[in-house]
């Protein structure tokens, strides 16, 4: 018996350290297939006991600086939670606004520079731009990434993470002068959010993309009002639904060997994935109306269980979130400073965000003197590692008679669908792919 | 330069981190297609790019926490001709430093199911401990401008200047209230090193310190002001024990103030 074995170092475009293993049996069927991160732990559930709750969010916002935000918040809203402290309407506001500011700069930065030189043939967005075809959009996407880094510091303070928003509420808030000058651009970044959306469409309806479907447990947030993006309770396509706060009880963690990575699984259901498309999926109906005749003028529609149509729930998220911004910052009008008061109170809760690569959980509890006694966090990624495994299981069959180098870069991309970001989850990647003849 | 007609090689590496400082790099979309003019970005793995050594110019992000990291670490090294440590993590270890002060077993039970099968080292720490290096940028995150003057001073020829004031200089340029005096709070700016403009007391928020301590930090006078606004010792070893906690002077200061046990 001889083998065939594809070995990709780790994964470029991807933040952070992974493995992928597939073994290819004689007939094309999977023998294994399994992602493995290796990017060594960092503890924090372990450090942050003994802390003072207020330097949880401030902590935590550094698990991950692709989304720091989603962490921040989650944490934020957890300890609050537990210890009773209700924030005004304008800090709820406020974070909204923050965290799709973080969605635009990072669907942006997913679609252009990550998932879109996959399926155009390019190594980078730098070669990309190399053709002369591509370099308006390139340059498009470049302008609205930028737009959301400099919301990001208009509301936060810093390009990358906050320095404003604390327990509580905001020690700065921007001015209306200042939202005003972003509305204005986000007004005219209209435009590239459909041309985004009409070319994720047209690259995700080519073969073999289109044809590659899998029903699964799509998980996320809900809310029948509102499109879920700090708060909503936990749902499933599939009839889950639990609030929030019980996530622990719902969404339990399991240690495999060789993955410093934990990972999740739906308790009585199984493997669950999360993300954009699973959002999209479950919360069609309160995107903007403009992300809706979006979807309907490039054929998209709901349900949808294919995973590469996630860079087009990308974009559909992505004019989703330039409306929304746009609507918040109306209602925002003139933000006040306002003073913030909280006493600490013994507690326990947990709560969680939307991240724009899927929901994040964060809570614990708190003893009367504002001292964390337990914290627990699940970014993510680790939430989809489990179903990974699985489209890995579900596809390569399909595809096994492509060429080692085309295989690889298409196990590649069913990773980069999910936009895993392992220096939450733990975290860089490579790909083994073994045939046995 | 490896050779004169060709353009410099530039790359930047994860260690232990959160990826947050590699982001400077690709926030700098404007400058990226200019740079690319002059500069080859030959390993990025962020951005697609991975060619192989030997590098000009490297930058590393992220603290050394495992047997892969420090394997990794030295060959870097021994690939680049210029190799700098950028944010907290590679500079002093980074937040998940905070680990350091806890016994590895305890900490591989309190997160993982079976911790028999986490392999890593029992500290965190900057990646000095284990090679040399040419340069130090602090912060946590780095700070894009720094970065950029880096990369230009180098491009130039010129060695890269380093300064060594701090946060509450640059807030008395901004003209910032000072929050000690006038809110009493425990600001860490007049110890930390200068780098972000002053950022957190703009924002009416005590500097934490992420820039890590400055030159000649007045470790015993900051001490003495956090008891006089009445903070205790525990709070003051939290001050020292937080973000930047492995930074020499902070780890040495956190020490000197043993924190009580506190009743709940
Ligand atoms: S120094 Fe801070 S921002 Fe930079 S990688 Fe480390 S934790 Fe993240
Ligand atoms: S003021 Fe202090 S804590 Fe805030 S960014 Fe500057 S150095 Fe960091």
């Amino acid at each position: 018996m001889s083998d065939r074995r594809l070995y990709v170092d780790y994964l470029a475009r991807m933040e952070g350290d992974g493995a992928m293993d597939i073994v290819i049996g004689e007939n094309g069927e999977i023998k294994k297939a399994a992602w493995e991160v290796w990017e060594p732990p960092r503890f924090f559930e372990a450090f942050l006991i003994g802390r003072k709750v207020e330097e949880a969010p401030e902590l935590v916002q550094r698990i991950c600086g692709i989304c720091p935000h989603a962490h921040h918040i989650s944490s934020l809203r957890a300890m609050e939670r537990a210890m009773g402290v209700k924030v005004s309407e304008q800090t709820r506001l406020l974070r909204e606004l923050m965290h799709y500011s973080d969605w635009i700069m990072s669907h942006a930065l997913h679609i252009y520079c990550l998932a879109a030189p996959d399926f155009v043939g390019y190594e980078s967005v730098v070669a990309m731009a190399g053709n002369p075809d591509l370099l308006p959009i390139v340059g498009k996407a470049l302008g609205a990434k930028r737009l959301g880094n400099d919301m990001i510091v208009a509301i936060c303070g810093h390009e990358i993470q906050n320095r404003t928003s604390v327990l509580g509420g905001y020690t700065a808030v921007p001015s209306k002068a200042t939202l005003q000058a972003l509305k204005d651009r986000l007004k005219a970044s209209k435009e590239f959010g459909y041309e985004t959306a009409k070319l994720a469409a047209q690259l995700a309806n080519a073969e073999p993309y289109k044809s590659l479907e899998r029903k699964a447990e799509y998980v996320s947030l809900y809310d029948p009002k509102r499109y879920p993006i700090n708060e909503g309770k936990l749902y499933s396509n599939d009839g889950f639904e639990a609030p929030d706060e019980e996530y622990p009880i719902w969404i339990l963690e399991k240690h495999v060997p060789n993955c410093n990575c934990k990972h999740a699984t739906l308790k009585g259901k199984g493997n669950l994935v999360v993300g954009p498309l699973m959002r999209v999926n479950n919360n069609f109906g309160t995107l903007s109306a403009d992300a809706r005749k979006i979807a309907a003028e490039v054929g998209f529609s709901v349900p949808c269980f294919k995973p590469f149509m996630s860079i087009v729930a990308r974009a559909l998220e992505l004019v989703h979130a330039i409306d929304s911004a746009i609507e918040l910052i109306d209602v925002l009008g003139e933000p006040k400073l306002e003073p913030i008061k909280y006493e600490y109170k013994a507690g326990e809760s947990y709560a969680v965000t939307e991240a724009a690569r899927g929901i994040c959980c964060h809570g614990g509890r708190v003893d009367k003197n504002g001292v964390i006694q337990k914290y627990d966090l699940i970014a993510p990624t680790a939430r989809n590692i489990a179903s990974l495994e699985d489209d890995f299981r579900a596809f390569v069959p399909k595809l096994v008679n492509l060429p080692d180098d085309d295989l690889k870069l298409k196990c590649e991309m069913m990773i980069r669908n999910y936009d895993p970001c392992q220096s939450c989850a733990t975290h860089s990647i490579k790909v083994n792919l073994h045939r046995e003849k | 330069m490896t050779d004169r007609a060709e353009k410099p090689r530039l790359a930047v590496f994860k260690f232990t981190s959160c990826s947050g400082c590699q982001l400077p790099f690709l926030n700098m979309e404007t400058e990226i297609l200019d740079l690319a003019e002059s500069i080859e970005v030959a390993y990025f793995a962020m951005a697609g790019a991975s060619q192989p050594g030997p590098y000009d110019l490297a930058f590393v992000e992220g603290g050394i926490s495992c047997q892969e990291d420090a394997r990794r670490i030295r060959k870097v090294r021994e690939e680049s001709r210029i190799l700098v440590a950028i944010g907290n993590c590679a500079v002093y270890g980074g937040p998940q430093a905070l680990r350091n002060f806890l016994p590895l077993e305890e900490l591989k039970r309190a997160v993982y199911p079976q911790p028999e099968l986490i392999h890593c080292f029992p500290t965190c720490q900057g990646i000095a401990d284990y090679v040399s290096v040419d340069g130090f940028l602090n912060g946590c995150p780095v700070d894009h401008g720094h970065l950029q003057d880096y990369i230009v001073s180098v491009m130039l020829g010129k060695a890269p200047e380093v300064s060594t004031r701090s946060v509450c200089l640059e807030c008395k340029m901004k003209e910032n209230v000072c929050l000690i005096v006038a809110e009493g709070v425990a600001c860490m700016g007049v110890l930390t090193g200068s780098g972000c403009g002053a950022l957190c007391p703009s924002f009416d928020r005590g500097c934490y310190g992420c820039f890590g301590p400055s030159a000649d930090p007045n470790l015993k006078s900051f001490a003495n002001l956090c008891r006089e606004l009445g903070l205790t010792e525990e709070e003051i070893h939290r001050k020292f024990r937080y973000i930047v906690n492995n930074a020499e002077a902070f780890r040495e200061e956190a020490e000197r103030h043993v924190p009580q046990p506190v009743e709940s």
